[in-house]
């Protein structure tokens, strides 16, 4: 009975589809309902309600390819063109990226560190079983997908200072494109690390720390050249204000200490004052006077 | 049906897998296919409960990192409508999520509407309260206990036309009263603590468009950014200061700094495909410009036995431009070939007007000014070749030219800037290449390595010979997954003096099972590894010391594990623990000397403590639309070498119980 329904069905929409090999989405909807039964949940419905696209670009063939072969099969994966779980990767991206390719946001998805890892549209998005209230997403929370590969990451988001991941309040999402992205503007352009750069092409930190933006009249050179990271561990940190050090005056101090040709005029980062004898407790809690370290308009050496 | 029961259980038991905090409730309530009304399907849960914490121990150090409090909240809630046929009236779909409503510390809400072909609207709020003492910071002077609102809205008119209209509005405000300090008379002055009083806020309006033209998808974008800051600082009470060796006092302190600025921005993207290359063009051009004032009196006795107004004012701008370009070619199905370059330009100027008044006496006015270019090339190649079905390879080439310009100048008003300029330029090579192997269907090895090399890095610590090698395997196999990972980085910058050696490792392993829809276990472990050595100069009582070094060594373990069971159906039992421990180098207590130097040093070279946090939970199905769910969560915090006085350790026992229903 049930391949009786199959066959009719398949006549019905060969004898509607243009292209002959394409059967429709409904053909499909008798041998899979589970997948049916929420697809007008899932985004891809649109292209089935639009009602303006070919064919070939619309419901389950619009993913799968053309469905003729699958049903006189009588089902079985081989006979699928775009069977997602027998195909290789760089397959699974360049079907995908037939429709999403346009966006800005997957502009470097083809040089991004996740592609070159063979971690393809696939390994993040479920697109039948999403239990995510957005982007299909394979796990509910944008956190756990990450997290699946990124373990040291998830350790940094434990530690006592942190962004706030795990909480729900800050995303991954948020400071990094997943899909790749544009050259930073900051560390000589290197490493990239999916960082997702905030409007004006700056650091994303920027997006929430606005007052640590600028422009300065005077900025904290490496703040601007290097970047945040130079003295903040973005993630988490062991440490208080997710500095890299327990302490501030190492931190200052491993820069600031004259030596080689490092630094704005290529002649030592300034070592400190010969008045701050680092002995007194008083000079070991640099940003308690140098108050404005991240940048000032008012004085050069950062104290107001 | 079966089938169809076992989908929805499957999806059902995702969420509850490594959840970090206890509530809200991972288990859903109610029917997962949701309930049909009126054409349109709405799945709907809401849960309500008492969140309770009992802190033994530092109190401020519990709200820097945990901040859960006593007090009833709408832990969570949840509600979709999807149009059946896809032809709403209003809307096709809504979806309303929210969490920790009512006074949690960590609050967001997410809205989405849409209707098919026609708008689409997002809307995003957050909020964060945060608190921190920063005790090793400046000694508790800095604390903040500000709360920071995070809202951005999102509107594409015809999302799925040829032609889309886009708008949208960020809006970022962080307000609460703070601890600051302020120095008086320099060096051989005083350090006085303030009250701040914290008014920050920043927002963004977006204009723009994507549309097709001559086969090219063209988007372009208008921004406006603003930010504006007020924030007070005051004191009202005498203070001698931190340096009790000086006769600096101050009896009344106030400064007001209004900073407020925009930056109008300019983007435009360009993306042209054809079957075997593609391009994508950028360009981003934002103007940033700010006013400021700092009106600053302090009244006690200075160190010339003045009292002091200073008068700061001036502006400061910062046009930044950049430009990416993309060309991706396919030439072969198992052939990729990216080229990337970008070219990036940023300026900082200004001028500052620096005006002091020493007890009603115009003592001077005097004119700062700096100027920071940066301009950096950079060009970066990646070939990606599938050399077979379980094997392919990728390669990469980067160059990265950077040039940065300063200048600094001072004077009076009026005459010419005594003005000195400065120029620095460095370059990086950097080469990468990888592996990945495919030879199992459901088992992945990845391989990768990097080499970079600078010219002339701009810090100690920046990347000069640097060496990375990574590493993956992945096995999985239908609801088993574990994998492996390594990953090292060292970096060595050595100059004359300044001897800069860092070195991370990490490992992580991890696996998650869920055989059954009854259980599930995930469980992961991580190292992290890192040791630097720096060189160091430094004054001690006016005397240079040469030759020191900055020793930092950290060894992090960090170890989740979640175990979810359900009973029949009815008892949902969920159990984690989460660690994180930082060994240091294995020393068991502080290095100790009675030479003042190495006693400074000493005493930074390892920061060893303890993070743990178990927790249980059980959720107990009373009604199908109707659960009743209570957990305990502990967060324990313990320093082994106290840094800080007072000590930061805590204990905290953490818990909540509540309702969850759908109706």
């Amino acid at each position: 009975m049930r391949g009786v329904l199959i066959l009719a069905c398949a006549g019905l929409s060969l004898w509607a589809s243009p292209g002959g090999e394409y059967v429709g989405s409904n053909v499909c909807r008798a041998c899979h309902p589970d997948v049916w039964l929420n697809s007008y949940k899932n985004p891809h419905y649109k292209s089935l309600t639009a009602g303006d696209l070919a064919v070939e670009k619309t419901g389950c063939e619009g993913c799968h390819g053309a469905g003729q072969a699958h049903v006189e099969a009588r089902g079985g994966k081989t006979s699928i063109p775009n069977a997602f779980s027998l195909m290789p990767p760089g397959r699974i991206l360049d079907t995908c990226l037939t429709c999403h390719s346009q966006d800005l946001s997957r502009a470097n998805v083809k040089r991004s560190a996740h592609t070159l890892a063979d971690v393809v549209c696939t390994g993040c998005h479920s697109i039948h079983q999403s239990p995510a209230r957005r982007f299909l997403l394979a796990r509910a929370e944008q956190r756990e997908v990450c997290y699946g590969c990124h373990g040291n990451v998830r350790g940094q988001f434990s530690m006592p200072f942190k962004h706030r991941v795990n909480e729900g309040v800050v995303q991954c999402a948020d400071c990094h494109n997943p899909h790749g992205s544009f050259a930073p503007t900051w560390r000589m352009s290197q490493r990239p690390r999916l960082v997702d750069p905030a409007l004006g092409n700056e650091t994303p930190c920027v997006r929430c720390h606005a007052d640590k933006r600028g422009p300065f009249t005077f900025e904290h050179s490496p703040v601007r050249i290097e970047g945040c990271e130079t003295c903040h561990a973005p993630h988490g940190a062991m440490n208080a204000r997710l500095l890299r050090r327990p302490v501030v005056f190492t931190l200052c101090l491993e820069c600031h200490n004259g030596t080689g040709n490092f630094g704005r005029q290529g002649d030592g980062i300034q070592l400190q004052s010969a008045s701050h004898s680092m002995a007194d407790p008083r000079y070991q809690q640099c940003t308690a006077c140098h108050l404005r370290i991240h940048g000032s308009h008012s004085d050069s050496r950062f104290l107001r | 049906m079966k089938l169809r029961t076992r989908l929805l259980t499957a999806v059902s038991a995702l969420p509850l897998l490594a959840q970090q905090t206890v509530a809200p409730t991972g288990e859903l309530v109610g029917r997962a296919r949701g309930e049909d009304y009126l054409g349109y399907n709405l799945v709907q849960s809401f849960e309500t409960g008492y969140r309770f914490a009992g802190i033994d121990g530092n109190r401020g150090k519990y709200r820097s990192d945990v901040n859960y409090r006593n007090g009833i909240r709408l832990l969570g809630s949840n509600l979709t409508m999807h149009s059946q046929d896809g032809q709403g009236r209003y809307f096709d779909e809504l979806v309303i999520s929210t969490q920790g409503l009512g006074n949690d510390p960590y609050q967001s809400s997410l809205l989405r509407v849409q209707k098919n072909k026609l708008y689409r609207y997002d809307l995003l709020w957050r909020l964060n309260d945060y608190y921190n003492p920063a005790l090793p910071v400046a000694g508790g002077l800095h604390l903040m206990n500000t709360e920071r609102r995070l809202q951005d809205h999102d509107l594409i008119l015809l999302p799925q036309g040829r032609f889309q209209l886009k708008a949208g509005y960020a809006r970022v405000t962080q307000d609460g009263p703070a601890l600051s300090t302020f120095n008086l008379d320099g060096a051989r002055g005083d350090e006085f603590p303030l009250f701040a009083d914290v008014r920050r806020l920043r927002s963004e309006i977006r204009l723009g468009g994507d549309f097709n033209l001559f086969g090219a998808k063209i988007s372009i974008l208008r921004a406006w950014e603003s930010f504006r800051e007020d924030t007070r600082r005051l004191r009202d009470t005498p203070h001698p200061g931190a340096n009790l060796d000086d006769l600096v006092t101050l009896d009344r302190f106030r400064a007001d700094e209004p900073y407020h600025g925009t930056t109008p921005l300019w983007r435009g993207n360009v993306r042209f495909e054809k079957k075997h290359f593609a391009v994508h063009g950028r360009a981003t051009y934002s103007g940033g410009r700010r006013n400021f004032l700092l009106d600053e009196a302090a009244q006690g006795v200075s160190r010339f036995g003045f009292n002091r107004q200073t008068l700061v004012f001036g502006n400061a701008r910062r046009p930044v431009t950049a430009g990416d370009f993309n060309l991706t070619l396919f030439p072969r199905a198992r052939l990729t070939v990216v080229n990337h370059a970008a070219v990036h330009s940023t300026r900082i100027d200004g001028d500052s007007f620096y005006r002091q008044l020493d007890n009603g006496t115009l003592a001077g006015e005097l004119v700062s000014f700096r100027f920071l270019g940066l301009r950096t090339v950079s060009n970066a190649t990646d070939v990606n070749v599938q050399a077979a079905k379980t094997l392919s390879f990728f390669t990469g080439y980067r160059w990265s030219n950077r040039m940065f310009r300063s200048g600094d100048g001072l004077g009076f008003p009026g005459t010419d800037l005594d003005r000195q300029a400065y120029e620095q330029e460095n370059t990086l090579h950097t080469g990468m290449a990888g592996v990945r192997w495919r030879p199992l269907k459901p088992l992945t090895v990845v391989l990768d390595g990097e080499v970079a090399r600078a010219d002339r890095p701009f810090t100690p610590i920046s990347e000069r010979n640097l060496h990375g090698l990574g590493a993956r395997v992945q096995y999985k196999q239908q609801s088993l997954l574990l994998s492996a990972a390594y990953k090292q980085m060292y970096n060595f910058n050595a100059v004359t003096v300044s001897a800069h050696s860092a070195r991370s490792r990490n490992y992580f392993y991890d696996a998650s099972w869920a055989p059954r829809d009854w259980f599930a276990f995930d469980a992961s472990y991580a190292r992290l590894h890192l040791d630097t050595v720096t060189g160091l100069q430094f004054f001690v009582a006016a005397r240079l010391v040469e030759g020191q070094r900055s020793l930092y060594i950290s060894n992090i373990h960090a170890g989740n594990l979640g175990v979810r069971v359900a009973v029949r159906k009815r008892i949902d039992l969920y159990g984690g623990y989460a660690m994180t421990q930082d060994t240091g180098d294995g020393r068991a207590i502080p290095s100790d000397t009675r030479e003042a130097v190495a006693s400074l040093l000493n005493r930074a070279q390892t920061f060893p403590l303890r993070f743990h946090s178990p927790l249980a939970r059980v959720s107990l199905r009373l009604h199908p639309k109707l659960r009743w769910n209570a957990g305990w969560q502990l967060y324990r915090y313990k320093e082994d070498f106290k840094l800080v006085v007072p000590s930061q350790d805590y204990r905290a026992h953490t818990g909540y119980t509540s309702l969850s229903w759908s109706f």
